[in-house]
Order: C-alpha cells, then structure tokens, then sequence
C-alpha cells in the first residue's frame, strides 16, 4: 500500500505543482460551498429562490428578490 | 396570450431554435434508424461509401447532439435567461447571428461527414473550418447569455442559469483544447496531440460533451421547466446548489475511465473509474431533487402529458448516472468495454434522459412562445409512449446483446483457446440489432407525431391570430 501512495516529490515539475496546488484550492472551495448551502442560517435565505421561475411576473415589473 | 411577455422580450430568435430543433430531432434519429438497420440488414449500404455505416454514424451523432441538443439548448437557455432575469436578451442581433451560424455548422457537417471529411475524433470530427466557426458561434451565444444575466432585473442568479453558465465555459474550453490542429489543407488537418496524449485529450473532451453538453447544459433545462410545468418550486434550493458545484467540480476527473486497459496509465484509470462512483451522489441528488418536486402533486402526471415527458427523463437520468459508474470499474469494465453495452448506456442517456428532457421543455416553450396550446395533447401522449416504449426496447436489445458479446469474446475453451470466433459473435447479435432497429424506429416515429404536432400547433396560432395579436396589444402603462 506505501509503494502505491507513494510519490517522488523531488520529480514533481512546475505543471504538476500549479496543477496540484489549483486542485486543492478548488477542492476546498466547493467544501467551503456545500458548508454555506448547509449551514441552517442560511436556509431560509437560499430556499427563497426556488419561486424565482414561479415569479416572472414580479420580475418583470421590476422587482428585485432578496440576497 | 401573454401579450406583455412577448413584447418585452425576444422570442422570435427562441421560436426559431424550438423549430429546428424539432426538425433536427426527426432527421437525428432517421439516420440513426437507418444506421441501426445497416446493421443489422448490411445491404441497405447499397455499396455506396456516402450511405457506409462509417460515414453515416458520425452525422446522427453530430445531428443529435449538436443540431437536436445545441438547437434545444439554445432555445431552452434564451428563453428562461430572459424570463428569470425579467430582461430582454442583450443583443437580438447577436441571437440572430448564433441562430444562423449554429445551422450552418449543421448544414456543413450535412455535407462533409458523407464524403469522408472527418478529424477522426470521437464526438468532434467536422473539419476544421467548421471548428473555427463552431467556437466563434459558441463564443457568441455565451457571450450573449452573459451580458443578459449582467442586466437582469433580480438580484440573484437562478440555478438554471448556473447550469446553463457552466455549459458554456466548460464546452468552450474543451472544444478549442481538443480541436487545436494543424491544417495541411482546407479540409484535412492533424491533431498537435499524438499516441496516447491524444487519446486522453480526446476521452476528456469526449466525457465532457457528455457530462458539460448534454448533463450540465440540460440540467438546465430541468431546473427550469420541470417547476414550471409543475407550476410548483423545486424541492430544495440548497440541494441544488451542492449539485451544481459537484458536478462541475467531478466531471472533469472521469474522461479516463473510457482508456481502462490502455497505454495510459493506470493510475489515471483508477482515478477516473473513483471519481466516477462519487459522482453517484450528486447525480441522484439532482434527480431526486427534480422527481421531488412533485412531491404531494403526483397526480399531475395523470393528465400533464409534457410533465410526463420531464419526470421520466429524471429517472432515465438517475439510471443511467448509475450504470455509468458502474461501467467504468475496472472488473466491469473489462467485460462492458468494445460491446454493445456501451452503446445501449449511451442511449439511456441520450434518449431517456437528453431527448426526453429536451422535448418535454420545447413542448412547455413551443405552446408559451406561439401563446397557443397543443394542437392535440392525444398526440403529445402517443409521442410519450412511443419515445419512452422505444427507447427501452432499443435499451434492453443493447444490454443483453452487449453482455452476450462481452461473455463470447472472453470464453475460453478446455484447451485455452477462444471458443468463439469474431463471427460467430456477430451473427449472434442479429436479432438484437433488428430489435434495436426496431425500437429506434419506434422512438422515430414518436419524433415524426411530434414534429407533425408542433407544425399543426404554429399554423393554429397563425391562423387564430394568437401570435400577431400578441405582438400587437397595446399594453397598459407599467
């Protein structure tokens, strides 16, 4: 299993470091996301966009939604 | 009649799209009936090179997926920007120019996929002039989409347009990364990619055209018509908003799993087939998310039939995101791999899930933007029952003919040598092919009731004066 894992980070070259650290980076992004989307605080908030498409009407009068 | 919708914004350029793309699904799914039944009855190739199965195949792909799926996304995404922004589309002019460049790319591939002409790229292999004109039309339909969510009246951007959003970023990159070649002539280049960078640059736009086109962009749709068809809000905002950054996050992992057993190695197969089996839960998120929203209103689906078109191509959806996962493990796949199995996975997808999402929303938009309803709703459920009773025979026919193949190749005999050859598995697969055929054609012929509904529907609306009255009204002061 340590030979499968393993890595020879002294071959590692510019492109996979770049590559790597931006994986990473977007990885813990989208983590950041899902926390946001679940966090009961914010329920209410998001939850009031499901009516957008039911409101065209609202819209086109001009009026804004909430967030 | 909707007199302030159609004066407030642009749905001649939507009205246009919605056509085509119903008369592009017909001419989609003829040549697939015709392919199907070349092979399985390989005289219809008639010893023409320009009716061959190797050249006919790539222009039902081409047809389907890009005249059928791009016509349907373009109608579907220029529609619900403008109703969820409660803006008029940024630039009509510019609408227009996507409309008549998306169709000339068709009409290019029209001509030039018989004679041969062809990159040899799975899913990308229109020449490439047609490349540059695809990527300058895409760029224009993007960039048309952007402007008009910039200035939109609501202040948050609905998830549909996130999905729609992520298509058109996503398909722009993969479509120039994977077409970069060099020209030897007008019609001849070669990819800059070789051996098996370029199987794996291909795979990843390949996978991609599957999950940014034809899952991502659709997904779309769904999160807008399915609400509006059920007059009744998505189940939950929040699931949609994980599903949504899920996908975008995972699906560019997977293009790998296609090259198990390849010179690529196999650490990038492994990654693509774990990557795959993640991708299971959001995919059933977003599917029970859509299903969902009937909740407490199923008996919708007894009279809506256009609602029974989306429901059932959420659970086309859901199936095939599971089998799909499930294909691409190494043990699996080892058998799945080069059959007919892939095939019949492929259209779950296609005709369960793209086709049938597709088609319950150009019902849903056909009858907003003409202000007329259905010219027959019998009609509109024979069309449901022969798309849905197609697709699973043709499904089905694949399945078993894909597993019976896969057992074939591999059988070994007493003496460890094959006990099959080629051909015996060959002729082995004949009925399921002309079932195949046959269930395609029935699919087609759900096609051709569509298309003879949708032209009877305009002429309605043209001869009651629904449409002209609607652009004529004078409205009352806002």
């Amino acid at each position: 299993m340590s030979d499968y894992f393993h890595t020879d980070w002294a071959a590692m070259t510019t492109n996979d470091w770049i590559g790597t650290i931006l994986t990473v980076v977007v990885f813990l992004l989208m983590v950041g996301v899902y926390a946001y989307a679940l966090r009961p605080k914010n329920r209410d908030k998001l939850e009031s966009r499901r009516f957008i498409p039911m409101d065209d009407d609202r819209i086109e009068t001009g009026e804004k939604h909430g967030g | 009649m909707d007199a302030t919708a159609e004066q407030k914004y642009s749905f001649d350029v939507v009205r246009w799209f919605a056509i085509m793309a119903v008369v592009y699904l017909v001419v989609g799914a003829l040549v697939g009936v015709y392919i199907a039944s070349e092979l399985a009855w390989p005289v219809l190739n008639f010893d023409s090179p320009y009716l061959s199965f190797g050249r006919l195949r790539p222009l039902h792909t081409n047809a389907v997926i890009f005249a059928f799926g791009g016509c349907t996304l373009m109608a579907t995404a220029f529609y619900s920007v403008q109703r969820t922004c409660g803006v008029r589309l940024w630039s009509d002019k510019m609408a227009w120019f996507t409309f008549w460049g998306w169709n000339l790319v068709v009409i290019g591939a029209v001509i030039t996929l018989p004679l041969g002409l062809t990159q040899s790229k799975e899913y990308a292999e229109l020449e490439w002039p047609l490349d540059i004109l695809i990527a300058v039309v895409w760029v224009s339909y993007m960039f048309n989409f952007v402007m008009t969510i910039a200035n939109r009246k609501s202040s948050h951007i609905y998830v549909s347009n996130w999905f729609f959003l992520g298509m058109m970023i996503m398909i722009t990159y993969l479509h120039v990364v994977n077409s970069l070649a060099i020209p030897v002539s007008l019609f001849k280049s070669y990819s800059i990619f070789a051996g098996v960078q370029d199987a794996m640059i291909q795979w990843w736009w390949g996978h991609n055209a599957v999950g940014f086109y034809l899952t991502a962009g659709f997904l779309g749709i769904m999160y807008y018509f399915v609400p509006k068809q059920a007059n009744r809000p998505v189940y939950s905002y929040r699931l949609s908003v994980i599903h949504f950054w899920a996908l975008m996050f995972g699906y560019v992992w997977l293009g790998a799993h296609h090259l198990q057993y390849t010179a690529l190695p196999d650490w990038t197969g492994s990654l693509g087939a774990a990557v795959s089996l993640a991708m299971i839960i959001p995919s059933w998120g977003g599917a029970v998310n859509g299903m969902m929203t009937l909740s407490g209103a199923w008996d919708k689906l007894r009279t809506d039939y256009v609602l029974r078109f989306l429901i059932m191509s959420l659970a086309f959806y859901a199936m095939s995101t599971f089998e799909g996962p499930v294909m691409s493990i190494k043990t699996v796949n080892a058998l799945s791999h080069y059959t007919d199995w892939t095939i019949g996975h492929v259209h779950s997808g296609a005709l369960g899930w793209v086709a049938m999402v597709g088609i319950g929303a150009l019902y849903h938009l056909i009858t907003r933007c003409f202000h007329v309803e259905m010219y027959s709703l019998k009609l509109v459920n024979l069309h449901f029952w022969a798309a849905t009773i197609g697709a699973v025979i043709y499904v089905v026919a694949m399945w078993v003919s894909g597993i019976m193949q896969g057992l074939m190749w591999r059988a070994y005999d007493e003496y460890g040598t094959l006990a099959y050859t080629f051909a015996e598995s060959v002729e082995a697969m004949h009925p399921y092919y002309a079932m195949r055929a046959v269930g395609g054609g029935i699919f087609l012929f759900g096609a051709v009731v569509m298309l003879y509904n949708v032209i009877m529907t305009v002429r309605k609306s043209v001869s009651e004066g629904n449409l002209e009255q609607a652009r004529t009204t004078v409205l009352a002061p806002a």
